[in-house]
């Protein structure tokens, strides 16, 4: 048993026992404590679930009427997101993988898309960490966490990028891996990025929808477009 | 008119607050116990969350006008809420005794610390929230600490001067039911009808100190526009004072009891309606945080008067003659206050009522809910050591009116047309600073 049968194996159960027990429990504590600030008056205008659900992703469109920023600063989160989705699943590899772990499939993105996916990530996270090394906000709240998240975030690609030597259709017919070190160190940068997940601000992407449901719901109830 | 010598009595006034206030003596130990238990139990299930979403983008700088007008990044809105984040970390978040061993604690110097981030620079204006791309809603936030501060003991000696005074002596700025009476003398002296007291009314009628000191003009106009109306209503003198500095200063306990004199007096008359002057912070206070004490909703509606108004025109009960000649061609400019549009959804009834003046209304770029703030709601006005900070905010929105070309501001909220003026005066600032209910009032039919 090498270090790739453990990765795939042993570790990999490890980090997602971690994974799901420790964003269960994180959900479970927030759901857990008490609401205080039910509202009661009577609002200017129903706003139900379906308007906070609405809201909450018209938020992802970038917001008028603000102080101009540098351009980059607002481009850049969206190269990121959207390179890591095309990447984690729209790899032809990435989704055998999911196959063999839970036995769902679907079809995959070219290589090619992938490869400029995973550059354009790689140099968002890369721009990502310039901002918050010069930019002065950042710098001032910038704290453990975000150095944390941002490194395991950033090593699964880089690690990645080691075992794409072939193309996927390449990788995909083999019936045994060959850069059988590199995969298992891709793998377990995986594994970290698993494990760190619940404990620091990688929870963000539980808490985006609930957290901007509950802030829609907050201005709409009043009738504020948020 | 506006007395200008009363505007400066008023600014000298808040110069001498700090030597009222009569603070508790308090152990630091007490002090950080006091603040953390606030802290602890304000950390609900709504707080927690907009504590552990943030990401530290620092996007909510962009909206900030105190981190704007100064590039401090201490002013970053996020950052204000980090003793909240860390209390919640080690001892009410899902990992607190992991938490624990890599969060340290908060001090009472991390305390003193953010006196100056939670009162000084922050207005708790809310447009932060606007730009944050996971919805943090930074100013209940901020308004939990200065409820901590507040209990600590450490909240400004000017807010905690003013709010000790209402809690009290139900004055605020010496201004009791004495006062009030001597103004309302004065304004029917020009023959202007003025219930006081009525046993029975369909709507009650808030006024403020500052209206009964210095904005004399708009409890006139107010009160000119509901005879115009026909509407029987009423002021209370146990119950006339919409200004709520328990709200301000963070003692929830004195703010409830600012709201129930006023609940009270409505539920005692029977009113239908009750309606707060222009005034910010009144706005959510009753409107959308009364309740009775029962915790059920207020059985009566509660309009700002902004809002009365412009629904008043909009169904065609209330016309306005038209501004003739040079009236008509004013260029006049609408300053959503925070308090009342971003936290109060009360935007396009000033406007409906300000489109039936007949001028030209020019929009502010951002406006409404975007708008930016003045620089001095939620009590910011008041502190001393504010006053460089604030007028430097307040550059802001004075380039936001000027770029409108108008030669008119108005705005509906006396706080924010006090912080106008103080700016308006340091500026030397030709821009006309008026009143909705004023100017609505100046074109009452015969």
């Amino acid at each position: 048993m090498d270090l790739l049968d453990w990765v795939r194996g042993p570790l990999l159960i490890v980090s997602l026992v971690i994974f799901v027990v420790g964003v269960s429990w994180r959900l479970f504590a927030m759901w857990r404590l008490p609401v205080l600030h039910a509202p009661v008056a009577p609002a200017r205008q129903t706003f139900g679930t379906g308007a906070a659900l609405s809201a909450a992703f018209t938020r992802m469109v970038p917001s008028g009427g603000f102080h101009p920023s540098a351009t980059l600063v607002t481009f850049n989160p969206y190269v990121f997101h959207i390179g890591l989705a095309l990447v984690l699943l729209g790899y032809a590899p990435h989704i055998a993988f999911v196959h063999r772990l839970i036995g769902l499939s679907w079809p995959a993105l070219p290589d090619l898309v992938m490869y400029l996916a995973a550059g354009a990530t790689i140099v968002s996270l890369l721009l990502a960490m310039m901002f918050r090394l010069t930019d002065p906000v950042l710098k001032r709240i910038s704290n453990t966490d975000d150095w944390i998240t941002w490194t395991v975030t950033f090593l699964p690609f880089i690690t990645g990028m080691a075992v794409i030597g072939d193309p996927s259709a390449t990788i995909l017919a083999r019936d045994h891996a060959i850069y059988r070190g590199p995969l298992a160190v891709h793998l377990l940068t995986l594994e970290l990025l698993l494990v760190w997940f619940p404990f620091g601000k990688l929870m963000h992407a539980f808490w985006v929808l609930p957290a901007r449901m509950q802030l829609a719901t907050f201005f709409g109830r009043r009738g504020v477009r948020s | 008119m506006i007395n200008m010598d009363i505007f400066h009595g008023f600014l000298d006034a808040i110069h001498h607050l700090p030597e009222m206030a009569q603070p508790t003596a308090l152990t630091d130990d007490e002090r950080l116990t006091r603040a953390k238990a606030v802290m602890r139990a304000k950390t609900d299930r709504g707080l927690a969350l907009d504590l552990e979403a943030c990401v530290n983008c620092g996007y909510c700088s962009e909206a900030c006008h105190f981190y704007q007008s100064t590039q401090d990044p201490k002013y970053t809105p996020s950052r204000k809420l980090d003793l909240l984040r860390r209390v919640h970390a080690r001892e009410t978040s899902a990992f607190a005794p992991l938490k624990r061993l890599f969060t340290p604690d908060i001090t009472v110097d991390d305390l003193k610390e953010w006196q100056e981030l939670v009162y000084d620079s922050c207005t708790e204006c809310g447009r932060c929230s606007m730009i944050c791309p996971m919805g943090i809603n930074t100013a209940r936030g901020v308004n939990v600490m200065r409820e901590a501060l507040f209990e600590a003991g450490l909240a400004p000696l000017e807010l905690q001067a003013v709010a000790q005074e209402q809690a009290g002596r139900g004055t605020v700025f010496g201004v009791g039911p004495t006062e009030l009476k001597q103004t309302l003398d004065v304004l029917r002296a020009q023959g202007i009808t003025l219930p006081l007291d009525e046993p029975k009314a369909d709507v009650m009628l808030v006024s403020t100190v500052i209206d009964v000191l210095l904005y004399q003009d708009a409890l006139a106009a107010t009160a000119r526009i509901l005879n115009h109306l026909g509407v029987r209503w009423t002021l209370r003198s146990a119950g006339f004072e919409a200004a709520n500095f328990g709200l301000l200063a963070g003692s929830e306990a004195l703010q409830k009891a600012a709201t129930q004199r006023l609940i009270d007096e409505a539920l005692a008359i029977g009113a239908k309606t009750v309606i707060l002057p222009e005034c910010g912070h009144a706005y959510p206070a009753l409107r959308w945080e009364g309740r009775l004490a029962d915790g059920q909703p207020l059985p009566f509606e509660v309009l700002a008067v902004s809002e009365y108004i412009g629904r008043e025109i909009s169904s065609g009960r209330l016309q306005l003659l038209p501004a003739k000649g040079e009236e008509a061609n004013r260029k006049i400019t609408y300053h959503d206050a925070c308090k009342l549009a971003r936290h109060g959804g009360v935007m396009d009834e000033p406007r409906a009522a300000l489109q039936a003046l007949g001028m030209n209304l020019m929009e502010t770029t951002p406006t409404a809910e975007k708008n930016w703030c003045c620089g001095g709601g939620a009590g910011v006005f008041l502190l001393n050591r504010a006053e460089g900070l604030r007028h430097k905010a307040w550059a802001i929105k004075r380039e936001q009116i000027e770029a409108t070309g108008a030669d008119t501001v108005v705005v509906s909220c006396a706080s924010c047309r006090l912080n106008f003026m103080a700016g308006a005066e340091a500026d030397q600032w030709t821009t006309k600073i008026d009143s909705v209910v004023e100017m609505v009032a100046r074109q009452l039919p015969a």
